[in-house]
């Protein structure tokens, strides 16, 4: 006596549409909201409150090159196993903040509030959400930078130039900062790609003269983040452990790009890294870590809100978005 | 000396001796920032062609899993498959979410969630419906339509307030027809045992002096949602099918219970399925479709935002979640 499931039944076939005048007369419902949730997410890890502060998410038609060692065709179909349009790349932006031993600490920047401005709010979009997440940029004790690319440091600065956290000492890999504020790297970089990277740095830290405190690798630079060198990516690309009590993730920052490409395929090197080879090593050696450990991983560019564990499936990896916790 | 910024206490200049002469650290100048201690609000919104879709959470319980979650497999076969998906050892965890529709000319809501009495209860841990529509903007007092898809305390115990009074006082409430038939056959209700039993007369009591109108499977409930009949959950359970321009979404309801456990394995049996063989072959039906038309699906007892492709993998199916859209 009942409809079966059909194709037709379930997406619409003629019978639904001759139903329709049996709701009677046009009635305007409720105007549409328009608006997407702010984008910010809590948990816990120990004592620890981790506060994770999306930054938006660009789309763009992505090159031929975007993976280097792999074709167009290659990359359309790794989008396509995971439900992604064609020829578009989707890049999320996911800094966090740490609240560990009263201390605020921002783990990497986003795009800045230049980028918001002229992206019309598609990017840039931390320090919104920051505000949504009741955190106030001028109680942030110190900011940590994971490595020199303009996604995430841009935002150290305002769009008038000062510092976007005035009260926050900075903290930057000092691989990266040697490697970048290196006026005879700079003169060697031959794309312009390497070129843009090298003024990007410049004209973030210029402003603000160049005050920063360069950590090193497998220090704990503030209570329970000890830093991890994963370079590949950048010279002096660093990732960042967050643990208290039993309770362990691992801030990436960009070992990977985004999962369905990156984790999933890991020895395709996307434009973006540096010494592809040495980035393919890193994210073998991180993910294989991740994988025997069952731990959490906070991956800057995977979805908001960009928490996952890591299964290993075939010659790679898939990630497991942690299930979101409606209460913390 | 409190006035100065850690970055000047840093620099090294006179009064960074003098404060540590002092025995304090410059950190301990500031004030310690408090933990925010509370989760962000969890709505979700996308667009299905013209439509605007708001996924509400209405919490997640977790608790001990019991003997029989799995009516068809051992226990300690269930328990490895949840720890598996990095559920928390020996226990489960499942998550409510409801969802709002706005198709332009009608507001409609699916499912309400466990209600404002549980919301008490729980102090807070589910029943969060109306919190987080508020949150969303939206007012239950514009709802034009209220759809529940069968008739357990999770989906129906959300149309009143604690009092009794009316949570969307303006909208017409649609019920299955043969779900209403079911549960107010008092002969089914006399021979009624195990998870049923204590459902009748909740049944009673949620629509207790509330006007209803009845629908048949397979019938429109507004314009651009289509109901479904799976049956097996229980006897009147129904899907729907959303379009809007070329946009498709399928709301599956309880098609499955969590899908880590009952996606991933269609052939297990969980407790609160009324007939566990009829279940299972809508099950595979509902999914052998979504997963043949590629449309996302909402997912009543998915983590939220509760939206996701499906995919066939071995004898089951796997969602991938889609990817948090920072704007709309």
């Amino acid at each position: 006596m009942m409809t079966n499931i059909s194709r037709r039944t379930a997406l619409l076939g003629g019978v639904a549409a001759a139903a329709l005048p049996a709701f009677g007369a046009a009635h305007a419902a409720a105007p549409p909201v328009g608006k997407q949730n702010a984008g910010f997410y809590r948990y816990k890890v120990g004592d620890i409150e981790v506060t994770v502060v999306t930054d938006g998410a660009n789309t763009f038609k992505f090159a031929d090159n975007h993976v280097t060692n792999k074709t167009r065709d290659d990359l359309n179909k790794a989008l396509e196993a995971a439900h992604q349009p064609k020829d578009l790349m989707t890049t999320p932006y996911n800094p966090i903040v740490v609240n560990t031993s009263g201390k605020l600490i921002v783990i990497d920047t986003g795009t800045g509030e230049a980028a918001y401005e002229r992206s019309k709010g598609v990017t840039g979009q931390f320090q919104t959400n920051l505000k949504a997440a009741g955190i106030d940029r001028n109680a942030v004790d110190m900011v940590i930078i994971s490595h020199f690319h303009g996604d995430h440091i841009n935002g150290l600065i305002t769009p008038d130039k000062k510092l976007a956290y005035p009260n926050a000492e900075i903290l930057v890999p000092a691989g990266d900062w040697k490697f970048f504020m290196d006026d005879g790297e700079m003169s060697r970089a031959t794309s312009d790609r390497m070129k843009s990277v090298f003024k990007g740095v410049r004209d973030v830290f210029d402003p603000i003269g160049r005050k920063v405190t360069p950590y090193e690798a497998g220090k704990e630079i503030a209570p329970g983040i000890t830093t991890v060198a994963t370079p590949g990516h950048t010279p002096g690309h660093t990732s960042h452990i967050i643990a208290s009590g039993n309770s362990k993730v691992f801030v990436q920052g960009d070992v990977t790009h985004v999962p369905w490409v990156n984790a999933r395929h890991p020895d395709w090197h996307v434009f973006y890294d540096q010494d592809g080879a040495m980035a393919q090593a890193t994210r073998r050696k991180v993910y294989d870590m991740l994988v025997a450990e069952r731990m959490m991983v906070q991956g800057f560019h995977y979805p908001f809100p960009s928490l996952a564990y890591v299964d290993k499936v075939g010659d790679g990896y898939r990630e497991v978005m942690v299930a979101w916790k409606p209460t913390i | 000396m409190i006035q100065l910024t850690r970055r000047e206490l840093l620099s090294g200049t006179a009064a960074t001796t003098a404060v540590l002469a002092m025995g304090l650290t410059p950190s301990e100048l500031r004030a310690a920032a408090p933990a925010a201690g509370k989760q962000a609000p969890g709505f979700y919104r996308y667009k299905v062609g013209d439509f605007e879709v708001t996924q509400i959470a209405d919490g997640a319980r977790t608790f001990p899993m019991p003997d029989t979650f799995v009516v068809n497999l051992k226990k300690e076969d269930a328990l490895a498959a949840a720890e598996a998906a990095y559920m928390p050892k020996g226990q489960v965890t499942i998550p409510f979410n409801p969802m709002v529709i706005n198709t332009g000319s009608k507001l409609v809501v699916i499912d309400t969630g466990n209600g404002l009495g549980a919301f008490e209860q729980s102090k807070g841990v589910v029943g969060q419906m109306n919190a987080n529509m508020t949150a969303a903007g939206i007012d239950p007092k514009n709802v034009d339509i209220v759809v529940i898809s069968h008739f357990h305390g999770d989906h129906m115990n959300g149309l009143k307030k604690a009092d009794g009074s009316l949570v969307y006082p303006n909208a017409e409430i649609m019920v299955p027809a043969a779900e209403w038939a079911f549960w107010a056959d008092e002969a089914n209700a006399s021979k009624a045992n195990g998870f049923n039993k204590p459902n009748f007369p909740n049944v009673k009591k949620a629509f207790d002096g509330l006007k209803v109108t009845q629908f048949e499977a397979g019938k429109d409930v507004a314009p651009g949602i289509t109901s479904i009949s799976t049956p097996g959950h229980t006897p009147g359970h129904v899907s729907f099918a959303v379009q809007s321009g070329s946009g498709k979404l399928l709301v599956q309801s309880d098609v499955t219970n969590i899908p880590a456990l009952f996606l991933r394995n269609p052939d297990w049996h969980v407790a609160f399925d009324n007939d566990p063989a009829t279940a299972q072959a809508t099950r595979h039906k509902f999914y052998d479709m979504a997963a043949a038309e590629k449309a996302p699906v909402a997912g009543y007892h998915f983590s939220f935002p509760s939206v996701g492709h499906v995919e066939k993998d071995g004898k089951g199916y796997r969602l991938v979640p889609v990817a948090w859209q920072p704007s709309i």
